[in-house]
């Protein structure tokens, strides 16, 4: 059963005539019948949980923020998708943006938030032409404004565009950008449920994670509960790309084992080689090898296969796939984006960058590899912020799951024909 | 009471510190990069890490505050394993070429790679490379060097509050630049480079010329440029000042400083100094004389004329860098002579408000910690722009803004524009009719109650004459809701602070303007602060450079002239005989032209001063001055805190100031055996009450007023509110007199870069601000077509000069701010003067001037 897709693919999805014409605002109607404790309440029984990577327990975190006594408060989403491969947010933003604002109303209704703030990735221009007409069209019916449909308090609503910056998807370094300072991630505590944007108490949500609220609201917690895996509940939304035959954005159960999403869903891999690798979260989940596919995709069951969930985002490597080259390009994205504020990420990955690239352009030494990892391991564990580890943890774990790879290319070339000679060629996109 | 263990060491803290802070009240050193106790926190530089019992991953120490029962540990093999780690990554893109940097031997990177590093490193790839920028001619970048611990942006964001540089790029490709690009558009200060730790912002003005273990001596002394007085050490190589270093753990200003204590040192060495005496001969020409014959020239002709025309005919003027000995040492000289002819610089200001404050609200009303601003419930700042006045003074207002205390500025004050919640914008004079609007508001929320004193008394005796916020806004043009919300800020918070500058008094009615800050102070219980734009304007009134005050403060009840009566008496005939003592009147005093016609008639003008001067050229004998550095003495700041300034230069070419005086004074048959500086403050130990029994031991600890004895018995002056009724109205007539004046009025504008006339001779200081300039509104340059930059003719009735235009938001329509400082364009040139009767202060007249494109 579909309670998010669903909506995208409504006829007009984008308007509110035809976000209501297929059962939006129910959960939002709902909710305002109740008090806020009550809304969270729901939302804490339903076992909800951040979908933006973390996977922290949304109901717990509207609640610190709800019981400081700060105000006003604050409510961010968090729709600043940036990480390689995913798409998810996306489909949501374009397609059934008022899906968001009834999440946001839900969650501002509960947090007594009277002022919300999208912050969206600046590289989704359409995304903002539909969310500004999605927003105009709910103030105009009396979902947004100073009176939410006459009795429901005052909610605005306004988009905040990021410049371009992976970082600021880190909430700390979110609030940071949204109050026009520097995107960096800030100390805490204090966290942004007490301190966060403007020195208010702050919720930050994802996209997704919204998106889930009308329908806790409309079935209730009970339902909810019985979707996927009862330690993390619900569907969850896999972006799927790569070497497969169909990719695509899939909402499926939390816990749905890898090799059925690649297999069954998205068609298996593509010209019927075999698979090599995956990497299940986004690109700063540790790839996980072929024999590893079996994993159930949900927080709970990755961690055991040394991997995380991530944004949920597939991305599938046939036999072919040089994992240097990957390797490379992935920490080419964290060199690219470490914003600079603590010396590991800043420096250590760049570091990584440009001995994988001295590997993969033919110039590697055997005792490179050691290097590689040691160079991981003083990175893992004092870093300011998880980018850093992120990249230090993809990195080892190209290394430890294929370590052939890597001794392939001490003979002076990399062995995979794709492979570009130069990796620094061009734009550095992976070569098709 | 918390408990924690650090390396074995059980360490109990009152309340929750960091790590950092707890190890280092034990001892323990960690070592850091990016962190600083002056600067926010940040964590960045991962050096500091420890491990914490039941932590699972290593803590910054820097970041992380002590819990009770936390167990700490500094040096583990995974500690140093980090430490290794965090320094190769920095070394990364490091360059590696310390026997070429200016920092190699104080550089913090280098220390610790020495302490942790490894000995090789093992990244081969290509360093960032970045070329050095010398576009500003003060500060260089080597962003080569950086290793981005942002302390310097954290500095000039958060302490300084000038908002001039950031980082710019991400991740490894960052660096710091300012807003301006390669030339800095700021304050100057300087203090970015005091916390930089490596070799990436650096002085231009010693770059090549020194190692840090090269220096002769270091020496600790006191800031001469304003009255602030900032505690900072002179480093010294070849009896020259090779640099100002500044002390984060020490005096009024913890490491703080401003572009002049920075930079402004190099006048000190200039070859334009004045080396050997001059003494006019028969043809009427300045010619080189030897020390003891310019002693017994001027002791003889002070003699002379003292015999012929009485002791009345003889006076001195004290410049506001002297120090308290020298001060003590020429007001003996004349009051052995016997005349009370002698006056300092505190005239134009600080002394006659202080006065008028101090017998209203008691004597010591205005000797108030600075620390103390920031912590107060709000600021209200009148009379001048702190942070131009007394730069450090003003980071203090500025601290209370970021601590969300309402800052309320009156008058020009563009420094505080980004820290103010409300300006009450007026024209230069109005600042009293804001101030009794403020009053009236203020006495609206809070009424005088109970206290059955005179200025309680007073006060009430005003209430009908005092203008409403309407009147005050047709008058001011500071807006009415702002002044009522102003009054409604500052009646309903705790112990405000109050910051006057001598503006106060220098454009209008000063009594009336004074009495009516006093008010205002009295019914908010707030502190007054006295902003002194001179080193030692202070000190000198408190050893009896004034007329009416002998050393000590105790009144004087024989007739002396003041200031601006001693140049009146000398053009009416009446003074024969004037010595200045590091002032230069004809171009500081507004009048232009008849002060230098007074001085003409002189028959013995003695001037004493470190440089050749517009008076020094009236002068019969001009005698080289000591510098600031060359001397050892005492000045007493604006918190009335007194304190040691060291002889840095030992091998000066000049005798002291306290030497020649003391060369003369004896020649008088003064008694004037001293043997050094302290032997004098031994003397003004005797003499005056407030130092009784205050030796220079004692001031190391920097006393602060009563300094180590009596206040004294405060003078009733009944008087002082008799005609107050009058004065305010008329202050209030006076400005609406002055609202009506056509053409524009001319105030004072004050350059960060400089202070008085001494700037000019700093070659550092010039190249930051290089010349006279302007200061406009935008209505006014948009009428005249003047833009930024373009030079505009200033011409009145004494005269035109030119400027560089600048505009400010802060200015009001028909007045022009333009700065005193560089020769042939000095803005009190334009002005002509009338004599408050009240304080004395020779008031600056300048109306009707008309501007116009050069």
């Amino acid at each position: 059963m579909q309670y998010i897709l669903n909506y995208t693919e409504a006829p007009d999805s984008a308007t509110l005539a035809g976000y209501e014409r297929a059962g939006g605002y129910r959960g939002f109607r709902k909710a305002l019948g109740l008090e806020s404790a009550a809304v969270i309440d729901i939302v804490k029984k339903s076992g909800l949980r951040g979908r933006g990577g973390a996977g922290f327990p949304t109901g717990m975190k509207w609640l610190f923020a709800f019981q400081d006594p700060k105000t006003p408060k604050y409510l961010l989403c968090n729709a600043d998708e940036g990480e390689p491969g995913t798409f998810k947010d996306r489909r949501i933003l374009e397609k059934a943006p008022h899906l968001l604002i009834e999440g946001m109303l839900i969650a501002a209704r509960a947090l007594k938030a009277e002022q919300g703030y999208i912050y969206l990735r600046g590289e989704y221009p359409a995304a903002k032409k539909t969310l500004e007409l999605a927003i105009a069209e709910a103030y105009q019916k009396g979902y947004l404004g100073e009176n939410v449909m006459g009795g429901g308090g005052r909610f605005q609503l306004s988009i905040c565009r990021n410049a371009g910056a992976y970082i600021c998807g880190e909430e700390t370094a979110l609030i940071n950008s949204l109050e026009g300072k520097r995107g960096q991630p800030r100390l805490k505590p204090p966290f942004p449920v007490s301190v966060g944007a403007f020195g208010k108490p702050t919720v930050v949500n994802n996209v997704e994670t919204l998106a889930n609220l009308p329908f806790i609201m409309e079935a209730g917690a009970e339902a909810y509960l019985k979707i996927g895996n009862p330690q993390c509940p619900g569907n969850k939304l896999f972006p799927v790309s790569g070497h497969v035959d169909r990719p695509g954005l899939y909402e499926l159960p939390m816990g749905t084992p890898l090799k059925e999403i690649i297999h069954n869903h998205a068609g298996g891999v593509k010209g019927g080689k075999a698979l090599k690798a995956v990497i299940p979260g986004g690109i700063s989940a540790p790839v996980l090898t072929a024999g590893m596919a079996d994993c159930p995709m949900d927080f709970i069951s990755l961690p055991r296969y040394g991997s995380m969930l991530g944004s949920g985002a597939v991305i599938v490597f046939d036999e072919t796939t040089c994992m240097v080259k990957v390797a490379w390009r992935a920490l080419k994205f964290f060199e690219y984006e470490s914003c600079g504020k603590c010396t590991p990420c800043r420096e250590g990955t760049g570091w990584l960058r440009t001995v994988l690239e001295r590997i993969e352009a033919g110039g590697g030494r055997h005792s490179d590899i050691a290097l590689l990892e040691d160079i991981c391991n003083n990175i893992i564990g004092k870093t300011f912020c998880p980018l850093g580890d992120g990249a230090a943890f993809a990195a080892l774990n190209f290394i430890k799951h294929f370590r052939a790879d890597f001794e392939a290319h001490m003979g002076g070339r990399c062995p995979y024909e794709n492979s570009v000679k130069s990796p620094d060629a061009g734009s550095g996109r992976p070569a098709a | 009471m918390i408990t924690v263990t650090i390396d074995g060491r059980k360490i109990e803290l009152e309340k929750p510190v960091t790590i950092l802070e707890a190890a280092r009240g034990a001892g323990i050193e960690i070592p850091t990069l990016c962190s600083h106790p002056s600067l926010e926190l940040w964590g960045g530089c991962r050096l500091c890490v420890v491990e914490v019992e039941k932590m699972p991953r290593l803590q910054t120490s820097c970041t992380v505050s002590v819990a009770d029962g936390m167990v700490v540990r500094t040096e583990t093999p995974q500690v140093a394993q980090a430490r290794k780690a965090m320094l190769e990554f920095l070394l990364i893109n490091h360059p590696l070429e310390c026997p070429v940097c200016d920092k190699a031997g104080e550089c913090k990177l280098q220390d610790l790679t020495v302490k942790y590093g490894a000995a090789a490193g093992r990244f081969e790839e290509g360093k960032r490379a970045y070329p050095e920028n010398t576009d500003d001619p003060i500060i260089v970048r080597n962003m080569q060097r950086c290793i981005l611990c942002t302390r310097c942006v954290r500095m000039c964001e958060g302490v300084q509050g000038a908002y001039a540089i950031s980082a710019v790029g991400r991740g490894n490709k960052s660096y710091i630049e300012p807003f301006s690009g390669g030339r800095y558009d700021c304050e100057y200060c300087g203090n970015c480079l005091s916390v930089c730790p490596v070799g990436s912002i650096m002085s231009r003005l010693h770059r090549y010329s020194y190692r840090p273990w090269q220096m002769d001596r270091k020496v600790n002394t006191i800031c001469s440029w304003c009255g602030v007085g900032c505690t900072l050490a002179l480093e010294v190589r070849d009896e020259e000042i090779k640099r100002v270093t500044p002390d984060f753990g020490a005096g009024v200003n913890k490491g703080l400083l401003c572009c002049r204590g920075r930079f402004g040192y190099d006048y000190v060495a200039s070859p334009q100094r004045l080396a050997k005496p001059l003494l006019r001969n028969k043809c009427g020409e300045l010619d080189p004389a030897g020390w003891e014959e310019a002693y017994d020239f001027i002791a003889g002709n002070l003699a002379k004329i003292t015999r012929e025309h009485g002791p009345q005919s003889v006076g001195a003027i004290v410049g506001g860098g002297c120090t308290n000995e020298d001060g003590y040492l020429l007001q003996k000289i004349m009051r052995g002579l016997g005349s009370n002819n002698i006056d300092s610089i505190s005239r134009l200001g600080l002394l006659p408000v202080q006065q008028i404050i101090e017998q209203a609200l008691g004597p010591g009303a205005t000797a108030n910690l600075m620390e103390g601003i920031k912590i107060s419930g709000a600021v209200l700042t009148v009379g001048g722009d702190p942070t131009s006045f007394n730069p450090v003074l003003g980071l203090q207002a500025r601290a209370a803004s970021r601590l969300n205390k309402p800052v309320i500025t009156i008058g020009y004050a563009p420094g505080m524009k980004r820290h103010r919640s409300l300006s009450l914008n007026c024209a230069p004079g109005q600042e009293g009719v804001v101030l009794a609007g403020l009053l009236k508001e203020i006495f609206n929320i809070r009424p005088v109650t109970g206290d059955n004193n005179s200025l309680g008394e007073a006060i009430g005796r005003w209430q009908d004459i005092l203008p409403s916020a309407g009147k005050v806004s047709e008058l001011s043009g500071a807006a009415a809701l702002d002044i009522k919300s102003a009054a409604k800020i500052l009646a309903e918070t705790h112990n405000p602070s109050i910051i006057a500058g001598r503006e106060l008094a220098s454009y209008g009615m000063g009594k009336a303007n004074a009495l009516l800050l006093a008010a205002i102070a009295y019914m908010l219980h707030a502190k007054v602060f006295l902003m002194s734009e001179l080193s030692n304007e202070q000190g000198l009134a408190d050893v009896g450079c004034a007329p009416e005050l002998l050393p000590g403060g105790g009144s004087n009840s024989e007739k002396g002239l003041t200031l601006m009566e001693m140049i009146e008496a000398a053009a009416s005939g009446g003074l024969k005989a004037l010595w200045i003592l590091g002032e230069n009147p004809v171009f500081s005093l507004p009048g232009g032209d008849a002060v230098t016609q007074a001085l003409k008639k002189l028959d013995l003008l003695i001037v004493q001063d470190i440089f050749h001067t517009e008076t020094s050229g009236l002068a019969h004998a001009v005698l080289p001055a000591s510098g600031w550095a060359e001397t050892e003495g005492t000045y007493t700041n604006l918190e009335k805190r007194i304190q040691l300034l060291k002889k840095a230069i030992i091998k000066a070419d000049r005798p002291e100031n306290w030497r020649v005086l003391a060369g003369v004074g004896s020649r008088l048959s003064l008694d004037m055996a001293y043997n050094k500086t302290s032997d004098i403050m031994d003397e003004i130990a005797k003499v005056s009450s407030v130092h009784a029994g205050l030796a220079y031991k004692d001031i190391e600890n920097g006393p602060v007023w009563p300094y180590n004895g009596k206040p004294p018995v405060m003078r009733r002056t009944p008087a002082l509110f008799e005609n107050s009724r009058d004065l305010i109205n008329q202050m209030i007539n006076d400005a609406d007199a002055q609202k009506r004046l056509p053409g524009f009025r001319l105030a004072l504008h004050r350059p960060l870069a400089h202070n008085g006339y001494m700037g000019r001779n700093s070659r550092a200081l010039l190249k930051i601000d290089g010349g006279p300039r302007a200061i406009l509104s935008n209505g006014d340059a948009e009428r005249l077509g003047l833009e930024k930059g373009q030079v505009a003719k200033v011409s009145g009735a004494n005269g035109a000069f030119k400027f560089k235009v600048e505009l400010c938001a802060d200015v009001p329509e028909g007045v022009i701010y333009a700065s005193n400082v560089f020769k042939g364009a000095g803005a009190m040139g334009l002005a002509g003067y009338r004599l408050d009767p009240e304080t004395m202060i020779p008031i600056a007249v300048a109306d009707g001037l008309k501007v116009e494109k050069a």
